[in-house]
């Protein structure tokens, strides 16, 4: 098992306030190259969850209770060196917009080497050429002329690409995404999904993708996990979630989905 | 009732022939938004949909007055608001409100949110000091978050939670026209739901016009009256919401069969535009969408089709329309 989360509870220390949970009892695990979709309420906690698989939460965020251990390792009592050797290595992350967690006034060529240069020994030209090899995986057109633009420069779809390039530079074992199509329009949404398709069925890499695109979670993952309220109210596989949902939550959810044709809100 | 009826006639905001250009680097320029025309009617939704890069921000912000454009006018309620100065410019903000695409950029992070959603208020002098935490939990409930979030900062919140206060703040002044920048992409579809009941309602109320871009084509033509297509700067269609599987562009198409759906056999057919969109720099001579358009005929690297009525309220900017997908 790559990942093994059971009875998690997060939670955020509050000012002059008992630290209530935010997140409670999240169980579920990961095989290698397996991919998790978590959908679900806005606020439920989707993002604190994978923010603490990264050990990335923001202040006061902590885990407190419950276990996750990722490759044998126990997350919640891993050291801060032991976090810095996981991320970006074995397990990665791509956002919601990569061109963002960009430097506006670096090319991306800049930042691509530097980061592949903080993570592993190699000279400034080895490092240029492994990025241009993964970019191009990414199916960016003319990598040397996107490694020597600025994030400002390229599109949303381009960008994206490049963070997902990024992401995967060293064969992480597990992709974490946090609503990676959530900015872009349709067409460019199709293109990463096809992306991050051959990053997980090609490349054989696990990921938890966190969307409110049920039908682009339906279509990419082995698994889906929908929370509301802080807690997991549906866990199964993709296809008997979608054709057959246990809990009130997620059929309320399925029957929310906007489809062209359904019925209108105007006349 | 004859009031409403007659109030959701009227035009209240044109968009006339609006170009936008931006100096780039090296002393060129960047084309934004390319001679771009529609209305905007009491009571009316108006969906703006196209690939992120085609101008859709641009769009709005020069509605918003926030910069002016290169060419063109807009008119609300006959008047050109890009004309506008001092006070009678402040004022007009008071009519026009907007939902930025990024909340966690535009709100100062130092406010807390009862300061954030009551701001609007305060700057035309319609909330007391005293009355703010009632006003800012009335309007919390209303996008159905907790009212005791008024003493939250944004960064505590999750991001459809922050999109939400966005919301309601631009509700708080009850504006005329409200342009939402991909208002409601972060939120859950069942939360997205009851917020556009919410925000019909309160159209059918009171009139208000929306404008909104919106990725999510299937949320547009249940809720949209009318959709703007838009490339590369460029509008490529326009249509009834109602109508939109009848869309005739090939750029339009494109993007109907690109959406996901929880049928997961239609998945199956999910088809990729390919290649990428040329760069706002360099628009190619002829139709935008040349490079990408899979029945592209030599006229179409010459021309520049222009937007024709093709049925009533249908226009299409193309040398070959094709014939609808449904
Ligand atoms: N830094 C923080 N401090 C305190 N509370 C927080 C913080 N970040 C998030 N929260 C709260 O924790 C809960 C879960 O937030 P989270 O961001 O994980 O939600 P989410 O499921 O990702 O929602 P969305 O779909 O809207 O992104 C929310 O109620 C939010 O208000
Ligand atoms: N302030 C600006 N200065 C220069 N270029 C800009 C500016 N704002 C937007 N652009 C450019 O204009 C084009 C349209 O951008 P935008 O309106 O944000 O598109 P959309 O909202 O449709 O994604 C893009 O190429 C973008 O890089
Ligand atoms: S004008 Fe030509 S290139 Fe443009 S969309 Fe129509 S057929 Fe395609
Ligand atoms: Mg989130
Ligand atoms: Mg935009």
């Amino acid at each position: 098992m790559l990942l093994d989360v059971s009875h998690l509870e997060i939670s955020y220390a509050q000012k002059g306030k008992e630290p209530k949970p935010t997140v409670h009892d999240v169980t579920f695990s990961l095989e290698k190259g397996e991919v998790l979709a978590i959908v679900g309420e806005s606020g439920s906690g989707k993002t604190t969850v994978i923010r603490a698989l990264l050990g990335c939460l923001p202040v006061g965020g902590q885990m407190t209770g419950g276990m996750a251990s990722f490759d044998g390792q126990d997350l919640r009592t891993l050291p801060e060196k032991g976090w810095q050797k996981l991320r970006g290595r074995d397990i990665s992350m791509i956002f919601q917009d990569s061109g963002s967690m960009m430097n506006p006034v670096q090319t991306i060529g800049h930042q691509y080497v530097e980061f592949l240069r903080t993570h592993e020994k190699m000279t400034k030209s080895e490092a240029r050429a492994m990025a241009v090899e993964k970019l191009a995986l990414m199916n960016l057109p003319s990598p040397e002329h996107i490694m020597d633009s600025y994030a400002f420069e390229l599109s949303g779809g381009m960008r994206q690409r490049v963070g997902i390039a990024m992401a995967i530079t060293f064969q992480p074992k597990l992709l974490l995404a946090d609503e990676p199509t959530s900015a872009l329009d349709v067409t460019t949404q199709a293109q990463i999904a096809g992306e991050l398709t051959y990053v997980t069925r090609g490349l054989g890499t696990a990921m938890i993708i966190v969307t409110h695109n049920i039908g682009l979670a339906a279509a990419l993952s082995d698994r889906i996990l929908v929370m509301a309220g802080g807690r997991v109210v549906e866990y199964g596989a993709s296809q008997e979630v979608m054709e057959h949902p246990q809990a009130d939550y997620t059929k309320s959810l399925l029957a929310s989905v906007p489809e062209i044709g359904g019925r209108r809100y105007v006349e | 009732m004859s009031n409403k009826a007659h109030a959701t006639h009227d035009v209240i905001l044109r968009v006339e022939d609006v170009t936008k250009k931006f100096p780039a680097p090296g002393g060129q320029e960047l084309t934004a938004c390319s001679h771009v025309s529609f209305n905007v009617r009491a009571g009316e939704t108006v969906a703006i949909v196209g690939e992120s890069g085609c101008g859709k921000t641009t769009l709005l912000k020069t509605l918003m007055n926030i910069h002016p454009p290169t060419e063109g006018r807009i008119l609300f309620h006959g008047e050109d608001v890009t004309k506008l100065t001092g006070e009678e410019r402040r004022e007009n903000y008071r009519h026009i409100q907007m939902v930025f695409q990024d909340p966690t950029a535009a709100f100062d992070p130092k406010m807390r949110i009862r300061d954030i959603i009551c701001e609007p208020l305060e700057n035309f002098g319609e909330v007391r000091a005293d009355e703010k935490e009632e006003k800012a939990r009335a309007l919390l409930r209303q996008v159905e978050l907790p009212e005791d979030f008024t003493d939250r900062y944004p960064h505590n919140m999750s991001g459809g939670q922050r999109q939400r206060v966005a919301i309601a703040r631009a509700l708080a002044l009850s504006p005329e026209v409200i342009a939402c920048d991909e208002a409601t992409s972060a939120l859950d579809v069942s939360v997205q739901d009851r917020i556009i009941r919410l925000l019909v309602r309160l159209q059918e109320e009171k009139g208000i016009a929306y404008v909104f871009i919106c990725h999510d084509l299937a949320l547009v033509s249940l809720f949209a009256h009318r959709v703007v297509i838009m490339y590369l700067g460029h509008v490529m269609e326009r249509i009834a919401g109602a109508e939109l599987q009848q869309a005739c562009h090939p750029y339009t198409q494109a993007l109907l069969r690109s959406v996901f759906s929880t049928d997961m056999e239609k998945n199956q057919h999910i088809s990729v535009l390919p290649g990428e969109i040329p760069s706002p720099l360099d628009i190619p001579v002829g139709c935008p969408f040349q490079t990408r358009c899979p029945v592209a005929r030599d006229i179409c690297h010459r021309e520049s089709p222009g937007l024709r009525e093709i049925a009533p309220g249908h226009f299409v900017a193309c040398h070959e329309p094709q014939a609808p997908l449904a």
